[in-house]
C-alpha cells in the first residue's frame, strides 16, 4: 500500500525535512507516527498524498509512484485517500453536511448515494445533530469530527490523520484515536501522527514509527 | 462527469458564494459590462439602421432628364424609349408639371405655402430615370449622346456623401466592437482572478482531496458567465428602451428616413448582445482562470 525506499525531502528553501525513509505499510494496518514538532511528521504525510514529491529515493502509494509530471495519476491517488488535516481545512460558509458531501462530489459515487454516505459518516463521528450547522459555528472538537467524517465518507483505502489529538486532554485524545482506528478494515490502512507518544502506549495492534529530525525508527508497542 | 447535473446546484451555490465574498467588485463589474454592452447595442443598432438606409437610398439613385419643352409628346415618348434601352436603367417615366408641384408640396409640408407666391407652376416636366447606382457613370455618358435633352440632374453627390458617412459609421462600429470585446475580457478576467485569489484556500483543499481542475474551475466560469449575461440583459433592456425613444423622436421630424421595423431591430439586437456577452463571459473567465493558474 505504501512502499518507501530511502526517501528524502528537501524543501525549496533548503530545509532537509526527511531523510532515509524506508517503510512498508500494508492494507489493514494502523501506523502511528510520533515525534516532536518539526521532526517531519506532516512532511511525511504530504508525501503520501502527493502534496510534495520526494527529492530523493522512491515512493509508491497505492501502486502509484509519487513523482512530478503525473498530475492526473496523482489526482487519482488523492481521490483514494482520506486526509484529516492538522488545521482541518473545512470550507467556510458551508454546513457540516455540505463539507462532507463536497469531499465526495467528484468521486465515482452514484449521486443518490452522496447524501446517505455523508449522513452515515456524520452519525459515525457522533455529529448528526450538527449536520446543518455552518462549520464556522462549530467548536474545535466538532470541526475535527466533521473533518474526520469528510475523510471517511469517501471510503478511502488510506486514512491519513495529522495530529488529530492536538491539544486535547488525554481522555478526549484517546477517544479520537479510538474513532479513527475504528475505520481500519481489511482493505483500509490508517496512519496517524501525534507529538504525544504516551497516548499510544499499550496499543498492541498497531505499528509505531518515531521521527527524529527527519529520520525514522520503528518502535515496539505493547 | 456523470455527477455533473447532480452537482449543478452545488456549482450555482458556489458561484453565489464567490460573488458574495466580493459583492461590491462584482456589482461594479456587472454595471460596467452592462454599460459597455449598452454602447455596443446602440452601435449595432445604428449599424443596422444605416445599412438599411444606405440600401434604401441606393434604390433612390436617379437621374432627372429635362427636355426642350418645345418638343412634342411623340418626341418625348421616343426619348423615353431610347433612355429605357440604356444599360443600367431600371425604370423610366415622365413626371408632369403638376406632379412635380405636388411632390415639392409634399416635401415642404407646412412650408408649402411658399409655393402659393408663384402665379404659375414654377416646375417643368422631366423624365425620371431610376438607375442602378453603380451604373451612374455609363448612364450619364449615354444620355450625353442623345438629342433633345436640355440638361440632366443627378443625385450622385448626395448619395456618395451618404455612402461615405455610412462607411465611417461602419469602421467606427468595428472599433467600438473591438473596444467592447477587449474591455469585457479585461473586466471579467480580473474579477475571476480576484475570486480565485479570495478562494485560494478552499481551492487548495479541493486539490488535496483530488478534485478535478474542471470541478474546481466551473463555479468561476459560471460567475463570469452570470456577470456578463447580467450585464448583457441590463444593456439589452436599456437599449430597447433607448431605441423606442429614438424611433419616436425620428418618426416626427424625419418621416422619410426608411428605418427598419423596430421589433425586428430590437430582437436582433438582443440576440447579438446576449450571445456576445455569453461568449465574452466564458472567454474572459477562461483568461482569468489561466492567468490565476500561471501565478
Ligand atoms: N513548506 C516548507 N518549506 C520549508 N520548510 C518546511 C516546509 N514545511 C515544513 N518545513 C520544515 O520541515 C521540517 C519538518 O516540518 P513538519 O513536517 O511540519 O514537522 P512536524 O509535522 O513533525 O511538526 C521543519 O523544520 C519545518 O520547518
Ligand atoms: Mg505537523
Amino acid at each position: 500500500m505504501i512502499e518507501a525506499k530511502d526517501v528524502g525531502l528537501r524543501y525549496p528553501d533548503g530545509t532537509l525535512a526527511l531523510k532515509n525513509i524506508d517503510l512498508r505499510v500494508e492494507p489493514g494496518e494502523i501506523v502511528y507516527i510520533t515525534g516532536s514538532n518539526g521532526s517531519g511528521k506532516t512532511s511525511l504525510l504530504k508525501l503520501f498524498m502527493g502534496a510534495e514529491y520526494p527529492t530523493m529515493g522512491s515512493l509508491k502509494v497505492l501502486g502509484q509512484p509519487v513523482v512530478k509530471g503525473q498530475a492526473a495519476a496523482i489526482r487519482q491517488l488523492r481521490m483514494a485517500i482520506g486526509p484529516v488535516f492538522q488545521e482541518f481545512r473545512l470550507i467556510k460558509g458551508r454546513t457540516a453536511m455540505e463539507n462532507v458531501m463536497l469531499g465526495m462530489r467528484f468521486l465515482d459515487i452514484p449521486p443518490g448515494q452522496l447524501k446517505k454516505n455523508a449522513g452515515d459518516a456524520l452519525v459515525k463521528v457522533g455529529l448528526e445533530h450538527k449536520a446543518h450547522s455552518l462549520v464556522e459555528n462549530l467548536s474545535w472538537g466538532e470541526s475535527q469530527r466533521v473533518a474526520i467524517a469528510r475523510a471517511v465518507a469517501r471510503k478511502p483505502a488510506l486514512i491519513l490523520a495529522d495530529e488529530p489529538t492536538g491539544n486535547l486532554d488525554k481522555d478526549n485524545a484517546l477517544k479520537i484515536l479510538e474513532l479513527l482506528t475504528s475505520f481500519k478494515d481489511k482493505k483500509t490502512a490508517v496512519i496517524i501522527t501525534t507529538h504525544a507518544p504516551h497516548l499510544i502506549e499499550g496499543e498492541k495492534d498497531a505499528k509505531h514509527i518515531r521521527m527524529e529530525k527527519g529520520s525514522m525508527n520503528w518502535e515496539r508497542l505493547g | 462527469m456523470k455527477n455533473f447535473f447532480y452537482n449543478a446546484a452545488y456549482f450555482l451555490k458556489e458561484a453565489k458564494t464567490v460573488i458574495r465574498l466580493n459583492l461590491l467588485s462584482n456589482i461594479f463589474s456587472l454595471f460596467s459590462t452592462g454599460l459597455i454592452f449598452f454602447i455596443l447595442a446602440m452601435v449595432i443598432s445604428c449599424w443596422w439602421i444605416s445599412a438599411q438606409v444606405v440600401k434604401a437610398i441606393q434604390e433612390e439613385a436617379e437621374i432627372n432628364v429635362f427636355f426642350d419643352e418645345s418638343i412634342g409628346d411623340g418626341d418625348v415618348m421616343q426619348l423615353l424609349g431610347k433612355i429605357k434601352g440604356i444599360e443600367g436603367v431600371r425604370e423610366v417615366r415622365v413626371v408632369a408639371e403638376d406632379e412635380a408641384y405636388d411632390r415639392m408640396a409634399a416635401i415642404l409640408g407646412k412650408e408649402a405655402r411658399v409655393l402659393e407666391f408663384f402665379d404659375d407652376n414654377p416646375f417643368s416636366p422631366f423624365i425620371e430615370v431610376k438607375i442602378y447606382l453603380e451604373k451612374m457613370d455609363t448612364v450619364l455618358e449615354e444620355l450625353g449622346t442623345l438629342t433633345g435633352i436640355q440638361h440632366v440632374r443627378d443625385n450622385r453627390a448626395v448619395l456618395d456623401r451618404l455612402r461615405n458617412i455610412a462607411g465611417v459609421l461602419n469602421s467606427l462600429g468595428y472599433l467600438v466592437v473591438a473596444a467592447v470585446g477587449i474591455s469585457t475580457l479585461v473586466i471579467i478576467s480580473h474579477i475571476i482572478r480576484l475570486g480565485i485569489f479570495n478562494n485560494q484556500e478552499p481551492i487548495d483543499t479541493l486539490r488535496l482531496l483530488g478534485a478535478p481542475e474542471f470541478f474546481i474551475a466551473f463555479p468561476f466560469l459560471l460567475v463570469g458567465l452570470l456577470l456578463t449575461l447580467g450585464g448583457g440583459m441590463l444593456a439589452a433592456a436599456l437599449a430597447a428602451f433607448a431605441l423606442k425613444h429614438v424611433y419616436i423622436q425620428m418618426a416626427g421630424p424625419l418621416p422619410f428616413i426608411p428605418l427598419p421595423p423596430r421589433e425586428a431591430l430590437v430582437s436582433g439586437m438582443i440576440i447579438v448582445v446576449m450571445s456576445l456577452s455569453a461568449i465574452l463571459g466564458i472567454v474572459g473567465s477562461l483568461f482569468g482562470l489561466s492567468s490565476a493558474k500561471s501565478n
